[in-house]
Parts: structure tokens; sequence; C-alpha cells
């Protein structure tokens, strides 16, 4: 009996989670285009629904009622797998975060994360690693020189990216002894890790920029010089996996900015409850993100490549040093 | 400084993003109205008896750079020189307003409506009758009125006020 109840908890807690990653880009993308809009002294959506509210779902009926159409001389398998290596690891990803401790709902504790693994950390660099591959057979398969760019540029930013962002959540590891993101959390209990860790801050998010594929980062879409990058072939739902996998992403480095250095779920002035001062972070984190994306022109390759390798990098290597240094001196007896 | 300039730039969006949105939005909610000197559709005129004003004299005819203007002339009841076919040829039109300079009875004239697109050319043939009915030159134009859309009649959007808001004033200049 018990093991049933932890099982169907658990299958709840995936189909919550993957329903929630699903629906959850219908009101992104209207934000985005809202944003965007009134950014651009424009209004955004406002025919479909109040304010353009249901333009979104209007967009999935036209998605998914298109046709789908692929090149006559794609590579019809990869052409197909594509879209779902684009789209399964950020909904891996999400099975090792966190977004609280736990709430009691009919006497019983129910935790809010699917697992506590002790190496989360690991689990979600190495999961979220695949996604480029995606991206790039996607770029590869549909047998275009603009997806082929858009790929080959993906695929070095994807790497020379994950380098620094891997080393600038070092800090946060040492600082929390751990690798399990609720231990991290639990660890910024005190003061948030980003009055310790400015710099393992800045460039995990200017690196997240360049995971996520936003601009000032999104040379692989690049929409002003290849047509619109890797998915330039992709229409229909194939089209839709890709975008619903970005706005997943772009949730995955919201969540993971705020759990490694703004105190995940603990609050600060105001007492809110816990899963809603989470939420309010990541909320802040996205509109940032598209903030950014309506601000910003897009880098250069070459300037890309540099800030990755000259900038970021050894930027991150220095934290560590330092980081380790003063943690060393703190506790030397 | 050190990333100073990201900052101003996102202020500035920031800003841009609780002005004012300068979208008009024509044709189901808004419409423009124009000013009063707007040389839009013809219209011809009527005197106080509710005569037509046109005398059919083709000055008009004569000094259209494009020749989209045809009169042709006849002597109604009264002895008075009217036109019996007066047509004006809108795809060919050019909105110079030179017709309107050029007529002695002031009877042809170019009001302030601007809707008036056509799946067909033919369609743009203006005849008498209707030129008469056309509305007339915008009194107190310059603004954004609200309108709704109107596809049975000839006139696209229908609007009931007389003034409107200037557009102008929305757009932000930093």
């Amino acid at each position: 009996m018990e093991l049933i109840v932890a099982l169907g908890l658990i299958a709840f807690k995936v189909a919550f989670l993957i329903a929630m990653l699903l629906l959850l880009p219908l009101p992104l993308t209207w934000l985005e285009r809202k944003i965007a809009g009134h950014m651009q002294q424009r209004m955004g959506p406002m025919r479909v629904g109040w304010h353009g509210l249901l333009q979104p779902v209007a967009d999935g009926i036209k998605l998914l009622t298109k046709e789908d159409h692929i090149p006559a001389e794609a590579d019809r398998f990869l052409f197909k797998l594509a879209p779902i290596l684009a789209l399964a690891p950020p909904f891996v990803v999400f099975v090792a975060i966190p977004f609280g401790e736990s709430v009691s709902v009919l006497g019983h504790e129910i935790t809010l994360y699917v697992s506590n693994m002790n190496v989360a950390l690991l689990f979600v660099f190495a999961v979220i690693g695949i996604e480029v591959y995606g991206v790039i057979f996607g770029g590869w398969a549909a047998n275009s020189k603009y997806a082929v760019l858009g790929s080959l540029r993906t695929c070095a930013q994807m790497i020379s990216y994950e380098i620094p962002m891997g080393f600038a959540v070092i800090g946060v590891v040492m600082l929390a002894q751990s690798m399990s993101l609720l231990e991290i959390v639990r660890a910024q209990a005190g003061v948030w890790n980003i009055v310790y860790q400015p710099v393992g801050f800045f460039v995990f998010f200017v690196a997240g920029l360049a995971e996520a594929q936003r601009i000032p980062f999104d040379l692989a879409e690049a929409e002003g010089d290849l047509g619109a990058g890797f998915h330039t072939e992709y229409s229909g739902i194939r089209f839709a996996f890709f975008m619903v996998s970005e706005y997943a992403i772009v949730l995955l480095v919201s969540v993971l900015v705020v759990i490694l250095f703004f105190g995940g779920w603990n609050g600060a002035l105001v007492p809110l409850p816990p899963l809603l001062w989470f939420l309010l972070k990541v909320a802040f984190f996205v509109y940032l993100f598209i903030w950014f994306r309506f601000t910003f022109p897009r880098y250069r390759y070459d300037q890309l490549m540099a800030i990755g390798w000259k900038v970021l990098l050894p930027l991150s290597i220095a934290n560590i040093i330092i980081t380790g240094v003063i943690l060393g001196a703190a506790t030397a007896p | 400084m050190f990333f100073a300039d990201f900052a101003t730039a996102l202020t500035l969006t920031f800003g841009y993003m609780f002005s004012r949105s300068v979208t008009m939005q024509y044709p189901d909610k808004e419409k423009w109205l124009p000013y009063a000197r707007y040389r839009g559709h013809h219209f011809l005129k009527r005197d106080e008896e509710g005569e037509i004003k046109c005398v059919a004299c083709e000055l008009c005819a004569r000094i259209c750079p494009c020749d989209c203007i045809e009169v042709v002339p006849y002597e109604d009841d009264k002895g008075n020189r009217r036109p019996a076919k007066f047509e004006i040829d809108m795809a060919r039109c050019l909105f110079c307003g030179l017709c309107e300079d050029a007529c002695p009875a002031d009877a042809i004239a170019l009001g302030q409506q601007y809707e008036f697109s056509s799946f067909s050319s033919r369609d743009l043939v203006i005849g008498r009758d209707n030129l008469l009915g056309k509305p007339g030159k915008a009194t107190t134009g310059g603004g954004v009125v609200a309108a709704r859309l109107n596809t049975e009649q000839d006139v696209l959007v229908v609007t009931s006020a007389p003034h409107g808001y200037n557009w102008w004033r929305n757009i932000r200049r930093t």
C-alpha cells in the first residue's frame, strides 16, 4: 500500500510537470509578444480574446493543423528525431528540480520535488548537454544551408558556454558542500549566494542566456541572417516542439539561477509562502530574458566566441580559485 | 563604466514598456479622421435648391492631368447646362485637386473619404449620382476616433464622433 501511494504520487508529480511544461509556453508566448509590443510602442496581440489572451491557443491550433512538411532531400529519420531530442532533455531535467520543501495535503506531507538526487546539479548539466543534439541533428537533417549554418554555430556555442557555466556553479557547490539542489537552497537560508558569488552569478547567467539561445546569443536562429537557423525547414507540430523546448530551457535557466544564487524558496523581507517566493523570483528572471531579448542586438559570431573563451572562462576559473582560497582561510584552524 | 550602457538600454526599453502605444486599431475600433485640407474621394455639391452646382463646363476634365474625368452636358427643363454624365475613374485619379481649383461653379471638391478600395477597377468609375452622395470635406479633422467596421455600407468604417484625440501626442520622443 505504501509503495502504491508513493508510486502514484511520483506518477502524479511527473504528469503534473509534463503538463505544466507543455502548457507554460502558451502564456509565455503571449507575454513575450505583449512585452515586445509594448517595448516597441505597439500593442501586441489584441484580437483573439481579451487583449489577445487566446492568441497562443489560436497559434497552437494553427501549428497542429499545419502541413507537416519534410524537405525532399532531408534525412527523414534524423529530421523526425531532432524535435524529440530537443524537447525531451529540458523535461527530464525538471525531475531533479525542487520547487520547495514540502506541503501538507490531507495530512500527508508531499515533497515539492520528484527526486532529491545527491548529484542533482551534475544530472542537470549532463542531461541539458544532450539538448544540443536536437539542434544539431535538426539543422543537419534538413539539408538546408541556413539550417546547417545555424546548427554549426549552435554546436560551437553550446560547447563553449557549457564550460564556464559548469565552472560558475563550482563556487556554489563549495559553499553548500553538496551538489544536491535541495541542500544548496538550505545552505542559503541565511544569506543568498548572490552575495558571495556575484561573479559566479554573472558568468552563469550570461552562459545561461547562451545555452537558451536567446538574444544577445541567439546565433543559432538569427532570423536576420539565417532565415530561422536550425529550424528553418520545420513546420507545424515539429516546429512547436522546438519552441516548447526553447521556453522550457528559458524556464530551466531561470529556475537554476534562482536555486543556485537567489536563495530558492527562501524569502526575504516580506513573509510569503515559500513556493510563491520561488515562483516570483523565477518569473522575474523569465521577464529578464524577455526584457533582454527586446533590448539588445545580437553578438557577432567572433564576439560570441571571444566572450565565451576570453571573458567568461577566465572569470569563472578565477572565481573558483578565490572562493577556494577564502573558504580555506575561513575554515583553517 | 562597465556595463553602464547595458543599464541605460534596459531602463530605456523598460520606460518604453509603460509608454503609450501608438497603434491605431483600424478598422474595427479606431479610425483616423483626416484634416480639412485632406484630398480624398471627390464629391459633387448641390446649391440651396438642391440642384447640382455643376454647370458641365468640362474645365475639370480638361485640366485633369490623368484624364480621368468624363463630362457630358445636357440642358435641363429650366434651361441650365448640367452634366448628364459625370464620371471619375478613381483608379486613375492622382488626387492632385486641380479639378477643385479649376471649377468655376465650386461644384467639385475632394472630400475626406479614403476608404474606397475595390476588387475591380471597373467599380472605381464613379458616376454623377454616386458623387453627389459622397461625404464632403472634413470640418474638425485630424484625430483618431472610435469607429466600427461596417462591411455592408459603401463607407467601410463608420464613426459618429466628430472629434478625435491627437494621435501624434502619443509618440514618445527621447
